[in-house]
Parts: C-alpha cells; structure tokens; sequence
C-alpha cells in the first residue's frame, strides 16, 4: 500500500530518467534477491522443510496449480474479500452519512463507536470463533468490522467538509432533507468515501489473511498457514508470494484505476490521506 | 489511518448548534452503553443460549480481579508490551537507514524498488508460519512480525520525510558547501525527523494489530495468546476480558504517548500536517 505509493514517485529531483535504466534496475534487485536465495540454500543446509530454495516453491507451484488447489483457494479468498468489503464499506457509508448529518446520531454513536474502534479486528475473531464457528461467518465480519472505521471516518469527513453554501442554496430552492443528500452531501463526501475504501481494502486484505490463518479451511491464508503445519513449507511460500501478487493486482487494476477516476480529478492525493 | 479523523466527529456537526432539548450529549452518548449492557444483562431471560457464549458481567468482573489478583494479567500485559517495544526498535532501526538510502540515492532506490513494493504486499502477519519453523513458537515469530509490520511503515515515513524537505533549504546548504555528513546531519536528519515522529503513530498502530494477531498464533504468552487460547477451554470471560484489556491500552497508548509527541513535534516546530 504506502510504501508502494512512495516507491513509485520518481525519488531524486528534477533530472529525466531514462526509463529502460529504472526497469533493468528494479530486474536487478528481485534477480540479485532469487539469486542470493537459491545459493543460500546450500550454504544453509537444512532441508527443505526449513528452508525450501526457490526451484522447490516453483515445483510447489505447478502441484498445486495442477491439482485444482490453489485455484479453489484464490477464488474463495477473493469472494470473501469482496463480501467483506462491500457489505463493510456500505454500513460505513451508511452511518457517516448518519451521523455527519444528525447531531443526536452524532451525540449518541461518537462514544460507542471510538470504543469499539480501540478494539482492533483480530481482537474480535475469537469471540466470533466461539459464536459463530471456524468458517465464512467469522471471516466476512471481521473483515466487515475492519472495513468499516476507516469508510466511517472518512465519509464523515468528507460530508463535514461539504460546503455549507451549497446545502443553503438546495435548501432555499425548496430541497427536502433526502433532496440535500443527493445533490450536496454525497457528491461532495465521494472523495472520502473513496479515501476510506482505500485504507479499508489494504486493512481487509490484512485482516483477510490472518483470519483464514484462524477460522478457515481453504483460502490463501489457510494455504499459508496449512503448508507450514503439514512440513511443506514451499507451500507456505507460494501461498505468500499469490497473496502478495494478489496485493499487488488488486492495487493496480482495482484501486488505482478508481482513485484516478475520483480523487485525482478532485484534486485530492491519497498520500495525504494515508499520511495522517 | 483512520484514528485522527476520529476527531472529527468530536466537531460540532455541520448544521448550526442546535440545544438539543432534555438530552445533554454526556446522556445521548451512554445511552448506547447502557443499552448494550442491558442487553447482555437480560440476555439469558430472554434466549436460551449455554453460559459459554456469553458469560455474565459478573463472570467478567470475577475474572479480572482475580486474573490481576493472581498476577498472570500484569504479567501478560507486560510481555506483550516488551515485544512491541523490542519490535519497534528493530523495525525503525532499520528502516530508517535504508530509507535514507532510498531517497538520497536513486540507483538504490531503482534496485530495492520491486522487491519492496513486493515484500510489502506480502502482510506482516502472513510471515508466522514460516517464521514458526524457523524460530519457534513464542517471542522470535512474534517480534519478527511486528519488526516487519513497523519496519514498512517507518520507511514509508523516511522516504516521505526527506521527499518534503524543500529544495530551497536543500540548495542553501549545499551553496554554503554542505555535503556529506555535514549534509546528512544539519539538513537531512533534522528535516525528515518531524515526519518520522509524527509516522510513529500510524507505525504503533500497525504494529499493535500484528502484536495481537501473531500471538494469537505463535505466542506462548500476551494478551493475544490469552484471549486465543481461551477459545479451546471456552473461557468467555478470559476472551471478553482481553479484547476490553486491548482497547483500553491502545487508548491509553494513543493519548498518553502519540498524543505527546505529536504535540512536541507540532509545537516546536511549527509543522501541522493536517
């Protein structure tokens, strides 16, 4: 997420880069990375079990691949992912919007949810494993609950920040409350919403991980954590490098492409955002 | 991160102050509370569930004088704290020094790029396994995923730091023959240190959730180990015990001890980053 971000601004000022220099560059580094791997391994010596070399994570690879596995597992991380994330971001909508336009909603809900922000996510799985089982329910609300904050404060935000001229204008035109809400408050408070998805789907991810580590019995993070229970630790690893590609996609195909759609064309920079 | 946003809703809403007649906001804001409370009081009244998935708020309170009474919450207190601590030094430790790298020197930055953009997308917590394997089960897997949580943050925040130095004030030094180390120590450090203290936070918070994640794996002791392990001998009361014990701390970290710096760094000098 942020260190990706920062990573690929150009880092050193002012001087045109010559860009087929960068990506040999950049090559170098995950090369000189494999490299230092696979001949460590001999030098290290202890087994695959301990510390599998890169040729045993490929091997890995093409077994589970070909065996139907790790597809399985993808697709039912992302569709928990995506339940998670939608039903997470809409209840965080729903209640940004409830309590930036309601002082008794603001006055009455404030304390609770500050309190029940300080409890983090993973600090709630166990309490859902003895109630709802080790499975999907478990993790879609996790996931649910660590989606939820960051949307909530940044549509707060956002509909706070909405100018106060523009809700007169509606309103001396005759708007209804409803009528405020579609003209002013949510376009005004999208660039938020999008803000808070952002940090919310990087939090998920996370939180989407460690509980399919816990709760799950197929999955990436189940891969991760499975391989390593079974001894086979190159599974381990190609469970950690999809789940970083994953990342990676999701990031540059999903989010990206939406916050230039959005923020960047309101001026708003995500670093900020992130940085605060 | 969300947290300082959560300031906002302290502001008064954006319509213009209204009293809110008979309902102060100390009264609105408990009420939630205490509907929650009622609730979990008369619960068993009014669904029949076994006392497991629920225990009373006198289970709850029973367990905690006794838990601290007999020491083992203080004691798991204390060992999770150590390990955040020993992990946050690691993690800065080193990221500030390949930070600076990154953002002084593009050819570093080039090489390392990739790789970390990758690693970085591979979560902290994602590591236990096979940290698990190589260092067992307790304080070497634990530290290892918080050092890694906290090490990405700090670096984000390093690069960032040296990035909003200005040039005019890069120039100068450099015009008044600065270089080198004279460079480093008089522009370099002082200038991205704000950004660095003020990271710190976002860094903690990061590195609080894989504290309480990977001891709920690998731990042999901590609050996350204590509430996760609960679960097998259906202790609800050990479980709800521990999460109220994770607020509060992160609670009293967050004003006690961010709050503070933030202040210091803020007021002296005279940076407001938001």
């Amino acid at each position: 997420m942020s260190v990706g971000a920062v990573l690929r601004v150009p880092l050193s000022r002012a001087r045109p880069r010559w860009r087929f220099g960068v990506a040999a560059r950049g090559f170098a580094g995950v090369l000189i990375l494999l490299a230092a791997w696979q001949l460590s391994v001999p030098l290290v010596g202890l087994g695959p079990y301990f510390y599998p070399a890169p040729t045993d994570v490929l091997a890995a690879f093409v077994e589970l691949v070909r065996k139907g596995i790790l597809p399985v597992y993808l697709a039912d991380s992302v569709m928990r992912y995506l339940t998670g994330l939608v039903c997470g971001a809409g209840l965080g909508i729903a209640f940004g919007v409830l309590i930036g336009m309601s002082r008794k909603a603001s006055l009455a809900l404030s304390p609770l949810f500050k309190f029940l922000f300080a409890i983090v996510e993973v600090a709630w799985i166990p309490i859902f494993v003895v109630w709802f089982g080790y499975g999907i329910e478990t993790i879609v609300l996790a996931l649910i609950y660590v989606v939820f904050f960051p949307v909530l404060y940044n549509t707060l935000l956002g509909v706070r920040t909405a100018p106060q001229i523009l809700v007169n204008a509606v309103r001396s035109l005759g708007a209804s409350r409803l009528q405020v809400l579609r003209l002013v408050i949510l376009p005004s408070a999208l660039p938020g919403i999008i803000t808070g998805l952002r940090l919310g789907a990087g939090f998920a991810f996370r939180g989407l991980v460690f509980a399919e580590m816990v709760a799950a019995k197929t999955g990436i993070g189940y891969l991760i954590f499975e391989g390593a229970q079974a001894q086979q630790t190159s599974r381990t690893i190609v469970g950690m490098i999809v789940m970083g590609l994953l990342w990676l996609a999701i990031d540059q195909f999903y989010l990206r492409p939406i916050e230039r759609a959005t923020i960047q064309r309101w001026g708003l920079t995500i670093d900020a955002a992130e940085r605060t | 991160m969300a947290q300082p946003s959560a300031a906002t809703i302290e502001r008064a809403p954006r319509q213009a102050p209204r009293t809110t007649r008979g309902l102060d906001a100390v009264t609105l804001g408990t009420l939630p509370f205490l509907l929650i409370l009622g609730g979990w009081a008369l619960l068993p009244y009014a669904v029949d569930y076994p006392p497991y998935m629920l225990p009373s708020i006198g289970t709850v309170l029973d367990y905690a004088r006794e838990s601290v009474l007999d020491g083992s919450l203080p004691r798991d207190i204390v060992a999770s704290l150590a390990r955040l601590a020993i992990g946050f030094v690691i993690g800065m430790g080193l990221a500030i020094p390949l930070g600076l790298a990154i953002a002084l020197n593009r050819y570093v930055a080039d090489l390392f790029r990739p790789v970390l953009s990758f690693l970085q997308a591979i979560a902290g917590i994602a590591w236990v396994p096979l940290t698990i394997i190589w260092f067992g089960m307790g304080n070497g897997s634990v530290i290892f995923v918080i050092a890694n949580t906290i090490f990405f943050s700090a670096l984000y925040n390093t690069v960032i730091g040296v990035q909003s130095i200005p040039l005019a004030l890069h120039r100068a030094v450099r015009s008044h023959g600065g270089r080198g180390l004279a460079l480093l120590s008089n522009l370099i450090l002082p200038g991205a240190m704000v950004q660095i203290l003020l990271g710190i936070r976002t860094s903690v918070a990061y590195g609080w959730r894989a504290l309480v994640a990977s001891e709920m794996i690998a731990g042999s002791n901590g609050l996350g180990y204590m509430t996760m392990e609960a679960v097998q001998w259906q202790r609800t009361e050990k479980i709800i015990l521990g999460m109220i014990v994770i607020g509060v701390l992160w609670v009293l970290m967050d004003r006690l001890v961010f709050t503070t710096i933030e202040r210091r760094t803020v007021a002296r000098w005279g940076l407001l980053q938001r």
